[in-house]
This record gives C-alpha cells, structure tokens and sequence, in this order.
C-alpha cells in the first residue's frame, strides 16, 4: 500500500498540470467562501432599496453555522468539478502515454494498478478537507471570538459529509476518464453532463408541471452535491419555510456511496477482461 | 536444458482475424530465441498475452515453471513496441517507477543508464527525448534490475546505424551473462545476427522453428562457370548431395541438400577434366531461407 502510494506520488511529483489545477481549485474555493457573504449581503442591499421594511443582513461566518456554510460552498459544482478534472486526468493519462501497460507489463497486478488510484482518491479527499476544516475554523474564530459556546457541534457532521462527497465525485470521475480511455474526451463529457445536462434534467424533474416526484434526489451529481442542501442563514429559513439541516443525512449519503460502488465495481470487472 | 517459457496452443482472435493461432513452444534457459514474421504476423499479441496485457483466448502458458503472474513478470525485462513514459517525468524519475514497480533498489539506473547512452540525458524530461533516445530508455528500463529474461519487440525501430550497432552489442553482453532472451523482429538480418533459435509466425501460425545455425547450414549452394558449361552440367549432378541447379548469366548455381566443401568440388571436377573459371560458395541467408518458407505454404 505504501509502495503504491509512493509509485503514485512519484507520478505527481513533478507534473505541473496537477500542481496547477489543485491551486486554482483552491483559489476558487476561497474565492467562493470569502465573498459569499459580501455577494449575498449584495443582493440583500438590491432587495432592500425596493423595500418598504429593510431585511437584516447576513452573517455566515461564526460558530457552529460556518461548517455548513464553508461545506455548502465548497461543494457548489463549480468548484467540485476541479478535482474531478484531475482525476479524469490521472487516469486517463495513464491510457494516453499506455504507461498502464508498462505498469503491468513490469509487474503490477491490474487490480493494484486500480486500488492505487482509488488510494490517491482517499488521500486527495481527505487532505482536501482537513485543508477545507482548517479554512472553516480560522473564518469561524475570526468571526466570533472566543466567548462562543458552540464551536464544533455542526464540525465532524459535515467535513464527514464533504470528505464522502469528494470521494464519491472522484470515483464518478475516475470511472468516466477509465471507461473513455482519452484524457480530452472524457473532460469534455463529465464537465457537460455535471454543469449543464443534469441541471437540465433537474430543472425538468421540479417543474411545476412535472407531477411531483423524488427521482431528482437520484441523480448521481445531484446527489453529491446536495448532501449540504442549503446554506445556514436564518433568513432562508424564515423566508421560504425551508427546514434547516443540522446533519447531514445518513441516507442521502447512501445514494452517491451507491452510485461509487457500482462503477468501482464496474471498472475492476472490465480492467480484468479488457486488452490493455 | 530448464525450460524458462512454455506455451501451449495459445490463441488470440480479434473478431474474424486470427491473430494467434494455437502456438506452442518453449524457451529454455540462456537461449536467445528468435520470433520472426512479416507485419501483422501475431508477435506483438503473442508477447502482449505472454506478459499479461491481452487475456488469451485458449490455450495456456507458464513462466519459469509457474502459472504466469505479477511476480513473475518482476523477474522478465520487457520493451513491446513503443516506449511508454510519463512525458513530464525525467529519465531517471520514469526509472525510479519501474524499480519501483518491480521491487528493486535504484542502484541500477546509473549503470543501465550509461549502457543506453542516455547518462547524460538523465535528469532531462522525457518529452524532450528523440525517437531514438526514447527506444534506449526503454531498454534501459528493461535492463533495470537484471532481469532473467528480456522481452524485445522491434528493439532497433527507429535507431540510426550506430545506435542499432550499440543495441546489437547491448544483447550480446547481456546474451553473455546467461540472460535468456526473447526477440521479436521482421528483419531478418537482425534474427540471424542475434538469435540462436528462432520461430517463424504467419499469419498466427508457426511456420517453422529450429536452430539459426542449421537454418543456415542446410542451405548452402555454389556457383560455377568453367569453358565446356554443357560438360560441367552434365558432371554435377554426380557430386555427393547434389539437390538442383539453376543457371544464369552463363553461371550455374547448384544446390545441395547437406553441406560440401568448395575444395571437394573443385577436386572432383578437376579429375573429371574440368577446369572451372568461376567457383564461389554462396550461403544462403535466412532471409532467402525465410522468402522461401513463406512462399512454400499456402
Ligand atoms: N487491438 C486489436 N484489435 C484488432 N485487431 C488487432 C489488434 N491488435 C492486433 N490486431 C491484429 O492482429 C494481427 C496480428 O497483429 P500483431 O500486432 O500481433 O502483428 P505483429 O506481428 O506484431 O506485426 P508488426 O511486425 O507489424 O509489429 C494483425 O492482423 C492485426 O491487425
Ligand atoms: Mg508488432
């Protein structure tokens, strides 16, 4: 396990589009998170210059609110689909300069080829948001000070919450660039398919017109992204009756964990029948 | 001799193609065995099966004794076809995977370096590598860890004359230290030049396979001219082992079916009255020899 790791490691190292990617990721990210607050306070100041009583403005950032806000953000599918990106790019890499034959060809067994990227899945995740918790608790002491009670009830809940997320996302990726084989392709059918066909999709499922339904909670980003369903502002929940999560749902977990079983499982039965 | 390779009846179909054809044969240990066949002959499907990449449709194999598996292809060196590299990566990073991969120290990779001419080169990233230098990394690669067997396809594609002179020089080092190795080629003189053994594939099927040396030996023929042609036609086919004779230009070639010595022939004639103006042994080479075999069969 060591051993793949390093091997993978190895293979990132010095491979510039990765470290390029993985910083505009995070510029994004904290671009997003940090001018959150300024853009809704925005749109607030918009709605309140056309009103006769002025609502308050927002504040997103203190104890124990900021970990849902942060995790909110973060997962907004603009920002998701940058690991994802490199995901689809480190496999479908391996297809492209054939150095997934070379491997095996020197004596990696096909399924430690595959537990090594789903290795690099777990590590990217689970670096990605210890980083993302880190962000949220410094935003968070910035913001309330010390006399806060409740620093951490909402904490565990939803880094657990965005670390299954990511990994989900990864493994959609992984599977999507795995399947094509071809690292352009397979970009240009994820990135279609995450931002705009299944919001298409979506958009029809919860139509007025359309009689009323769940299946939109199946749709396979949806239910990535979705796992923090809204934002914690008190004025959300006042204004359009929205019940605010505290948790994230251990049920709605199982949707994108099911969706990542599935294709994992379908990448092992074709890497094991396949030519390579 | 231990056997290192043993296939049997191996076969590979890609829809209606044949690929590979119920192929049996063996390699033994320290032997330098030659698979040698026209363009889409089946060498590189047979290679990719015998090193795990294309799941065979019948038939079976084992190396060194063993149903195949990743441990033994940590033992076996391989460069099939074209070299595959991380780009990004330099020479000596691409290296350090394998060993990596095949659970050796990075104690090698200067040396194999060095033997690949690349020493220099090492920290340069691979994308910047001639088609060339690329070819000798992975032969490099497949040096690495002084593996028992080394696995060739088309080794010298793309080499300038020195650089397949240097390759030749490489395998018989190698070839040297009791390696066994496996080479495929469509060129002839590369076979004959390296190979002590070699395998003739058409069309997936073996054609034939034996020593390179009796290939050669059973196939000598020799030229003659002499004044009086009419009397020297009529006097050789009285020579011992005398198979055919063919005539052009005012020359005969004579063929025979086991191997005479010039000075024989000419000692023969000589007492029969003829002297010969022309006499020069031809031995024919593996190329006509393998022309001939592909010609022969349907
Ligand atoms: N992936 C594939 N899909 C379909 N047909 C294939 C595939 N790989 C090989 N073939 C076919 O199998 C046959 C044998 O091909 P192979 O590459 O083994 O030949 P080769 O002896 O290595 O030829 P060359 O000297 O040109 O390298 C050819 O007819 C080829 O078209
Ligand atoms: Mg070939």
């Amino acid at each position: 396990m060591i051993k793949l790791l390093r091997i993978e490691f190895k293979k990132i190292r010095s491979y510039k589009v990765f470290w390029i990617l993985i910083s505009l990721y995070f510029v994004f990210l904290a671009a997003g998170i940090l001018l959150a607050e300024f853009m809704i306070n925005h749109m607030v100041n918009n709605i309140n210059s056309r009103m006769p009583i002025p609502f308050p403005h927002v504040a997103i950032y203190y104890f124990p609110d900021v970990w849902q806000n942060v995790t909110f953000f973060a997962s907004i599918r603009y920002v998701l689909i940058f690991p994802a990106i490199i995901m689809i790019i480190l496999i479908a890499n391996e297809f492209t300069y054939k150095t997934i034959r070379q491997n095996v060809i020197n004596g990696m067994s096909k399924t430690e080829f595959l537990i090594s990227k789903l290795l690099i899945i777990l590590l990217m995740a689970g670096v990605m948001t210890v980083i993302l918790a880190a962000g949220a608790f410094f935003i968070g002491l910035s913001h309330s000070g010390f006399n806060e009670v409740d620093f951490f009830s909402k904490g565990v809940p939803f880094m657990m919450g965005f670390f299954i997320s990511l990994i989900c996302y990864m493994v959609y990726a992984f599977f999507c660039g795995f399947i094509l084989r071809n690292t352009g392709l397979a970009i240009a059918i994820f990135t279609l398919y995450s931002l705009i066909i299944e919001p298409v999709i979506y958009f029809f499922l919860r139509a007025p017109f359309m009689f009323k339904n769940t299946i939109y909670t199946y749709l396979p980003v949806n239910s990535v992204i979705r796992l923090t369903e809204y934002p914690a502002i008190p004025m959300l929940k006042k204004l359009m009756g929205l019940n605010l999560q505290d948790h994230v749902s251990f049920v709605a977990c199982l949707i994108p964990i099911g969706y990542a079983v599935i294709m994992t499982g379908i990448v092992f039965w074709v890497m094991n029948r396949k030519d390579l | 001799m231990e056997s290192i390779l043993q296939v049997d009846q191996l076969s590979k179909s890609f829809g209606k193609i044949k690929a590979v054809n119920q192929l049996s044969f063996k390699v033994g240990k320290g032997q330098v065995f030659g698979i040698l066949g026209p363009n889409g002959s089946g060498k590189t499907t047979t290679l990719s099966m015998l090193l795990g990449l294309i799941p065979p449709d019948k038939g079976e194999f084992s190396w060194f004794g063993q149903p195949p598996s990743k441990e033994s292809r940590k033992r076996i060196g391989s460069v099939i076809e074209s070299p595959n590299f991380f780009p990004y990566l330099d020479a000596v990073t691409n290296l350090q995977i394998v060993a990596d991969i095949k659970d050796k120290p990075y104690d090698d990779i200067d040396e194999v370096l060095q033997l690949a001419s690349l020493y220099e080169r090492r920290f340069s990233k691979f994308r910047t590598f001639s088609f060339g230098m690329r070819q000798r990394l992975a032969i490099a690669s497949a040096l690495l860890g002084k593996p028992e067997v080394l696995i060739l396809d088309e080794p010298t594609n793309g080499l300038d004359p020195q650089g397949i002179a240097q390759i030749r020089e490489l395998i018989a080092l190698v070839a040297s230290r009791g390696t066994t190795i496996l080479l495929a080629s469509h060129l002839l003189d590369e076979v004959q030049k390296i190979c002590t053994y070699v395998l003739v594939l058409r069309n997936g099927v073996m054609l034939f396979s034996g020593d390179v040396k009796e290939v050669l030996s059973v196939s000598d023929s020799i030229e003659m001219a002499a004044a009086d042609m009419h009397l020297l036609k009529t006097a050789v086919p009285e020579l011992p082992g005398f198979s055919s004779i063919t005539e052009t230009d005012g020359i005969i070639q004579v063929h025979f079916s086991s191997t005479v010595k010039t000075s024989e022939v000419n000692a023969f004639l000589y007492q029969k009255g003829i002297v010969l103006s022309h006499l020069s042994e031809k031995k024919r080479s593996l190329e006509q020899h393998f022309l001939e075999l592909l010609q022969d069969t349907p």
